[in-house]
């Protein structure tokens, strides 16, 4: 650090700084000025680094915590903690398998829901919709947000979970169920609880999210360019899936992994759902678990070896959320080599 | 209707050496939900020329040049009554399709809007809207569009590239290739150079020129020496209504209306 040089950008020299136009100003102010406002640039850069900073330090800190909190179990017993899912907290074996089986497959169900949902809504508000029905429904969408997510899983627990096992679980048993290999996923005792059920009630909760964003992006589409594409005979699906998507597409996605980010760390609702089973089931009218919501269950009562398995879940979600980041990004660029910008 | 009817027989019944009118407007009205942006416009637009609409910003010339295409239909609140007709059929019937309209009325916007796709997509994207061509077939057709657009060979060796890295003015060359390789009957120009720099304008003008050949141009212009040099009729708007129609020269040499004399002379406007 160079701290007592006179030209530093540190908060030594921004003091001096002020108390020097009372001399100099006479002889040359417009010089002086400079000298301050280049100091003033300096410590207002430096406090914006710093801001950025804290935020890499945050999560660098919580990812090496969590890393070191599970050391026991990510490394103490070889690969087990990664390979197995035997979760057996009596003879202490702990594998995550199951946990992360579920936070994944619950993600995808509420993804595979709700973008489509999300996109019909943001397309409605945006291309269809008589004006005066587009602000209050767009605001009744960004309330949906903001109910706290043990609601959503009260709800889900006593209203949506006997709805599942009393009419769409047999219809699924007896429908979807009788087909061969895609059968598998939809056979099962009426539980109401499981898979299934926790990811439609994720896509619930993340459908205002995607399509709030959607609906933003969507109304930057500047109205020449889609008016250009209807001069050319467009319909107005072909306007959406040729000028507005590609315009918006990276919003979009965007907006699509903030819900997914939201999906895969969602703890209550899940957890009310979900029904808590370690068990790797092909069925998704099965219970299982899901990194959060085993977290969530057991870390009041886990001592020792138990509760460093459950921290190193938590390392094993930052793992996963930041993969799924991860091919977002690449997801992006091919899209792009695709279109001609690369 | 009787006035539709000997307008229609009027249309259809032309000598076969006259300018033959492509598009007859009659009585024609324009409501912005409740302002009435365009008032009872008759006029005749000749096949193969260039009509130019000059007049004050909000006189309604755009929105005249609008209705050509209904472009305006995708907006809720717009409507607009009377007749236009192309080719002696009125295309404000709600029975005319619009695929089939816009597959014969092309337009160029005032800021070029190329589409985020290549070179070869943006042109290529309006024929498949109308026609299903071979990959061969194809490429003959995007390539006749942007030799036509004078573009080509500044694009050739990029046709897989993004649109967006265009210069402006090769932009606007590109929609307006994109408009021709439908091979519209009209090209209605929006103030097709408002957006560029002098060099880019003289070479739309250039294209404007040698576009006449093989389509009838509309052009709407802010730019009165424009008019001047494009076109071979003008119409002069004021307030949403027509004030005087007729050959350029005459229009900008010795106009029979007070109003238009005024806006050319550049005492108001």
């Amino acid at each position: 650090m160079k701290e007592g040089t006179p030209h530093s950008g540190g908060v030594p020299g921004f003091f001096t700084g002020l108390s020097m136009p009372i001399a100099t100003h006479v002889a040359d102010p417009g010089n002086d000025r400079s000298r301050i406002d280049a100091r003033n640039d300096a410590l207002f850069r430096g406090i914006l680094r710093v801001c950025a900073l804290l935020v890499l330090a945050a999560l660098l800190g919580a990812a090496l915590s969590t890393l070191w909190g599970g050391r026991e179990v990510l490394f103490g017993d070889g690969w087990h903690f990664l390979a197995s899912s035997q979760w057996n907290p009596v003879e202490n074996r702990y594998g995550a398998w199951a946990p992360i089986y579920g936070t994944l497959v619950t993600s995808l169900i509420a993804i595979v829901i709700a973008v489509p949902l999300s996109f019909g809504i943001a397309l409605c508000l945006t291309e269809v919709a008589p004006l005066w029905l587009r602000t209050p429904v767009a605001t009744a969408i960004e309330l949906l947000a903001a109910i706290p997510s043990i609601i959503y899983g009260m709800w889900g627990l006593f209203v949506f979970v006997p709805f599942m096992a009393a009419h769409v679980d047999p219809m699924l048993d007896s429908t979807l169920g009788r087909l061969p290999f895609v059968g598998a996923l939809f056979r099962g005792p009426p539980l109401g609880l499981g898979l299934l059920t926790a990811g439609i009630v994720l896509a619930i909760m993340i459908v205002p999210f995607i399509s709030s964003v959607m609906r933003e992006v969507f109304q930057t589409v500047p109205a020449r360019l889609k008016e250009s594409a209807y001069a050319l005979g467009s319909t107005t699906w072909e306007v959406v899936w040729d000028i507005v998507l590609p315009y918006t597409r990276q919003a979009v996605i965007g907006g699509i992994f903030l819900g997914l980010g939201r999906a895969l760390g969602e703890t209550m609702a899940v957890t009310f759902v979900l029904g808590n089973a370690y068990d790797l089931s092909a069925s998704l009218l099965m219970p299982g678990t899901s990194i959060s919501s085993s977290i969530a269950n057991e870390f009041n009562e886990a001592v020792g070896l138990h509760r460093s398995a459950l921290i190193a879940l938590g390392f094993l979600l930052f793992v996963v959320t930041f993969v799924v980041l991860l091919i977002a990004r690449r997801m992006l660029r091919s899209l792009k080599r695709k279109e001609g910008n690369a | 209707m009787n006035d539709l009817a000997t307008a229609v027989q009027s249309v259809l019944q032309q000598p076969a050496d006259a300018t033959r009118v492509k598009i007859a407007v009659r009585g024609l009205d324009f409501h912005y939900h409740d302002i009435h942006a365009v008032r009872n416009i008759h006029m005749d637009i000749s096949e193969r020329k260039v009509t130019a609409i000059i007049g004050p910003s909000g006189c309604g010339k755009s929105t005249l040049l609008r209705v050509f295409n209904r472009i305006y239909a995708i907006y809720p609140k717009q409507r607009a009554d009377g007749a236009v007709l192309l080719d002696g059929e009125n295309i404000l019937d709600p029975g005319y399709s619009l695929n089939r309209l816009r597959s014969k009325v092309g337009m160029v916007f005032q800021k070029p809007v190329p589409f985020p796709m290549t070179i070869y997509e943006n042109v290529a994207y309006g024929i498949r809207h109308h026609e299903t061509l071979s990959r061969p077939r194809m490429d003959e057709r995007v390539e006749q569009a942007l030799r036509a657009a004078a573009l080509w060979d500044e694009v050739k060796d990029k046709m897989k590239k993004s649109a967006l890295g265009l210069s402006g003015g090769q932009q606007q060359r590109l929609c307006i290739a994109r408009g021709i390789a439908l091979r519209p009957q009209v090209l209605l120009l929006d103030e097709p150079t408002s957006a560029l720099d002098p060099i880019a304008t003289g070479r739309i003008e250039q294209l404007i020129e040698e576009l006449k050949k093989d389509y009838t141009i509309v052009i709407v212009t802010h730019n009165m020496q424009q008019a001047a040099r494009v076109s071979d009729e003008t119409a002069f708007m004021y307030m949403g209504e027509l004030i005087e129609f007729g050959n350029t020269e005459k229009i900008f040499t010795k106009p029979d209306k007070k109003q238009t004399e005024d806006y050319i002379t550049g005492r108001f406007g």
